[in-house]
């Protein structure tokens, strides 16, 4: 156990240099863009403001002239101290403030799909992968990867248009109904669950064929190894044998890619967001990039990097978990 | 397995059905639902002072109210808060009255020291200025309840604008606040029709009737909704399905996509601004700084086809002025007998052409004098379609009189910034706004705003400069005389078409539809009491007070 340990430890170290590299380049990669942010609030009212005003426009910002590394390094104390600063395009408000707004609706609605969609594709490929050349297994497959193969923007419209506009099941969009208040009372969770139904769905159906397709594939390695045919010798159950011993080795690939997915929950889902005007931070960092909103950036750009680096460490645990090689 | 699985489907088929039987009816409501920002998830700022693009559209269109209010369909200045102004005779002082028995919607009565104060305070914090009027201004003081005075430190006569149309803030709350530039005003008062912030969610909130409007029985509506819309495509379904009544977005094919849902109940108004989109030419660039060249572009542009293939024929091709629509009362009565190189003519385009010595090489396309290609580009915004195809139009007009030219998209950021610095030949981009084309003149050719290449120039990106123009827009700002201000622009625009500083494209129009199943009286082409696109500052106050409920 102390070697797992060890190793947890050494990721944890690795981890923490990724971290900080990321933060550096966070820092520099957007002041390379062309264009400063008061300007291009300026040119969005597109004459309607005076040129005079620029300069005032810069000053409400905070916009310095300060050399690049000294403004690096007063980046780099705030972000430790945990000050996140001001958002230009959403000026007066925290950074903290707009991205919390955003967050938790992003993490219920992609985290939900994410985990629904692992859960159903892993289940789904260890069957059809234990019944190859079952009918299922001949028609699941390429039915999935064919609706994965669609463009997201053009199914979650169609699906829109059909059951939201045509059909009128579910609403056009937004997290929930203009009749309910925020809070918890079940007429809001209702509707939230009502209006999430839809986006959520085909977030789902698209990326579901990519879970089952690795699960099966991986499976069916697994079911000719030596250990397998041991366990059939045995006489052990086929539900165990499928389970507990193909199963469990044939999903670690599938759990690395998970983790993975996990961390970029938090960089939202655009798409979705835009068709299903629904709150999250993919809409957010689009907008702050269009901006050139720097403080907001930092900030999107620093939650999905560390929640990517988390993801990645609790998927490094998980494994230990899984894997009993690892431990050794 | 059976019971979940039974279970699941119940709770899915109830989540579907849910809504079915209410949304389904037209039920009667009391709020007009208004769209006019593209959000997702809403940010509560009510700061009307801050110039910073994240305060709530309703901040200056129903809260806080100016004192006079500029009518742009109608081309009139609107006595609001204030009922009268005057100049003193050498045009260094402006006395403006204020308005008796207005209130603030907290009770407190709105006086002439609201307006003193709203003005110091942005001596106070520069950051506030954005019309920049204490370059001009050298004191402000109530002279009593209902007089303000303002003490010029030199003759500016169009400084009046920015005063005029600067939304009133209350000085019994705002002088409380220790920094107003970072002030959110989470609850407003004001004077405007609707101040009263019923509920405010991430995703809707709701502006309730002000009980103390000075206008007394109006409002007629009860409250304004505001749901999220990110897209334009989202908006009109949301038109189409009735749960939008009023909205300012760009559909394309209007007619085929919403009108024809229902002509009886689903309205468009897309009326022209009196402003122009132009052909940006920049004037430093070895070829373009030829005014004949300039103008010899401008012929060959064939801009009935732009109109209909950028535009959806949602406009008109532009005048030689600049200036279009309700503005055109300011083309000069002599107009008639200037030279219109607005109007197509590949001849005389190929002529000036010919005249100027870039002859055409064996390719078919022109040479320098010297021998060496022509190449043009024209720069646009990438994704902003409408004006990629207008381009596009231009540049195969180009091409046809033998100029090569091809288009080329920039992210917004790097386009701004290659214009600001004149890293461009050609590009297509709005021009100065204002109640008179002073504005576009003092753009277009002022000395002030040119910067050499390289510089930031914030505008007069096409960096032409004029001396005779310079001194008329001088003297336009030292004249309150009506004849004489009609004189000095005529001249501004005979220079311009003199010299064509840039090519004037197609007439800015502004994009507004409305779903009238619950709501009537809107503004249109036949009762054009107002403008009907929310894209216009203090302006709606025209529609909020005339619509009515059915």
């Amino acid at each position: 156990m102390n070697r797992s340990i060890l190793f947890l430890l050494r990721r944890l170290g690795f981890y923490l240099m990724a971290a900080f590299a990321a933060l550096t380049l966070n820092f520099f990669i957007p002041r390379l863009m062309p264009g400063d942010p008061a300007t291009i609030i300026f040119a969005r009212f597109r004459g309607k403001l005076k040129p005079e005003a620029i300069d005032a426009l810069r000053e409400t910002f905070g916009l310095t002239d300060a050399s690049l590394i000294s403004q690096y390094f007063s980046y780099l104390k705030s972000i430790l101290s945990g000050d996140l600063g001001v958002s230009i395009a959403y000026f007066p408000q925290e950074v903290s403030t707009v991205i919390s707004g955003a967050l938790s609706w992003t993490v219920f609605l992609a985290g939900t799909s994410l985990i629904i969609s692992f859960f159903i594709g892993t289940l789904l490929g260890t069957i059809i992968g234990w019944n190859r050349n079952s009918k299922l297994d001949s028609l699941l497959p390429p039915a999935l990867a064919f609706i994965g193969a669609f463009p997201y923007f053009w199914l979650a419209m169609l699906m829109l248009y059909l059951f939201g506009f045509k059909f009128d099941f579910f609403p056009l969009g937004h997290a929930y109904g203009s009749d309910v208040s925020p809070g918890f009372n079940i007429d809001f969770i209702l509707s939230v669950l009502h209006h999430a139904f839809l986006p959520a769905l085909t977030m789902v159906l698209v990326s579901l064929g990519g879970w089952m397709l690795s699960m099966r594939n991986t499976l069916i390695s697994t079911l000719g190894a030596d250990y397998i045919t041991f366990a059939h010798a045995k006489g052990l159950s086929k539900r165990r044998i499928m389970l507990r011993y193909a199963a469990r080795n044939a999903i670690l690939p599938n759990l690395t890619g998970f983790g993975m997915a996990l961390g970029f929950v938090l960089s939202g889902a655009l798409l979705t967001e835009i068709i299903f005007s629904y709150p999250g931070q993919g809409y957010l960092l689009l907008q702050s990039v269009k901006s050139q909103d720097f403080p907001l950036m930092q900030g999107l750009f620093m939650t999905i990097t560390l929640a990517v680096l988390l993801a990645n460490w609790l998927v490094d645990i998980a494994i230990l978990l899984f894997d009993p090689r690892t431990r050794k | 397995m059976i019971f979940p699985l039974k279970l699941i489907t119940i709770l899915i088929m109830s989540l579907v059905f849910q809504n079915c039987s209410s949304e389904n009816a037209i039920k009667k409501r009391d709020g007009l639902i208004v769209y006019q920002e593209a959000q997702i998830s809403w940010a509560r700022n009510f700061n009307p002072l801050s110039p910073a693009g994240s305060t709530r559209w309703p901040t200056k269109c129903g809260i806080h109210e100016p004192l006079f209010i500029y009518n742009s369909m109608t081309a009139n200045w609107v006595p609001w808060l204030a009922v009268s102004y005057k100049w003193n005779n050498d045009n260094t002082v402006l006395e403006m009255k204020t308005r008796e028995n207005v209130f603030w919607s907290d009770g407190t009565p709105f006086s002439a020291k609201d307006v003193a104060f709203t003005t110091q305070i942005k001596k106070k914090f520069k950051a506030l200025d954005t019309r920049n009027s204490w370059e001009y201004l050298d004191e402000v003081t109530a002279i009593n309840d209902s007089i303000v005075q303002y003490k010029f430190n030199r003759v500016n006569v169009p400084g009046f604008d920015a005063l005029a149309t600067q939304a009133i803030v209350p000085k019994h709350i705002w002088e409380k606040v220790e920094d107003p530039v970072k002030f959110l005003n989470p609850n407003p008062v004001g004077t405007g029709p609707f101040t009263e912030i019923l509920r405010f969610d991430n995703q809707i909130w709701e502006l309730g009737k002000n009980q103390n409007y000075w206008q007394k029985g109006k409002p007629y509506v009860e409250k304004l909704v505001f749901p999220t819309f990110p897209s334009n495509e989202q908006v009109t379904l949301a038109l189409n399905s009735g749960k939008l009544d009023w909205a300012g977005a760009f559909i394309p094919a209007v007619e085929r996509v919403f009108v024809e849902k229902n002509p009886e109940h689903h309205k468009y108004w897309f009326p022209l601004t009196g402003h122009t989109t132009f052909l940006y030419t920049n004037t430093k660039d070895p070829l373009l700084k030829n005014k004949e060249i300039r103008k010899a572009i401008s012929y060959a542009i064939d801009r009935d086809l732009v109109v209909k293939v950028g535009m959806y024929n949602y406009t008109e091709p532009a005048s030689v002025t600049g200036v279009s629509g309700p503005m055109s009362v300011w083309h000069s009565p002599k107009i008639n007998s200037l030279e219109d190189w607005t109007k197509h003519s590949r001849e005389k385009a190929s002529d000036i052409f010919e005249k100027n010595d870039f002859k055409r090489g064996k390719d078919g396309y022109r040479n320098y004098p010297d021998g060496s290609p022509i190449e043009l580009e024209i720069i646009i915004v990438s994704g902003w379609s409408d004006w990629i195809r207008s381009a596009q139009v231009v540049s195969q007009n180009l091409n046809k009189i033998g100029v090569k030219t091809k288009v080329k998209t920039y992210d917004f950021g790097a386009w701004i910034s290659r214009m600001q610095k004149g890293d461009f030949q050609l590009s297509i981009g709005w021009t100065e706004k204002g109640s008179t084309p002073y504005n576009l003149y003092k753009g277009m050719m002022s000395p002030d705003y040119v910067k050499p290449l390289g510089e930031t120039a914030d505008v007069n990106w096409h960096r032409f400069s004029s001396n005779k123009a310079d001194a008329l827009l001088k003297q336009y700002e030292k004249t309150s005389d009506e004849n004489e201000i009609k004189e000095i622009i005529y001249q501004l625009q005979e220079i311009f078409i003199k010299n064509a500083p840039s090519i004037p494209l197609f007439a800015e129009a502004s994009w507004a539809e409305c779903n009238t199943t619950h709501f009537t009286n809107f503004p249109s082409a036949e009762n054009p009491y107002g403008t009907l696109s929310p894209n216009y500052e203090h302006e709606n106050l025209f529609l909020m007070l005339n619509v009515r409920p059915r």
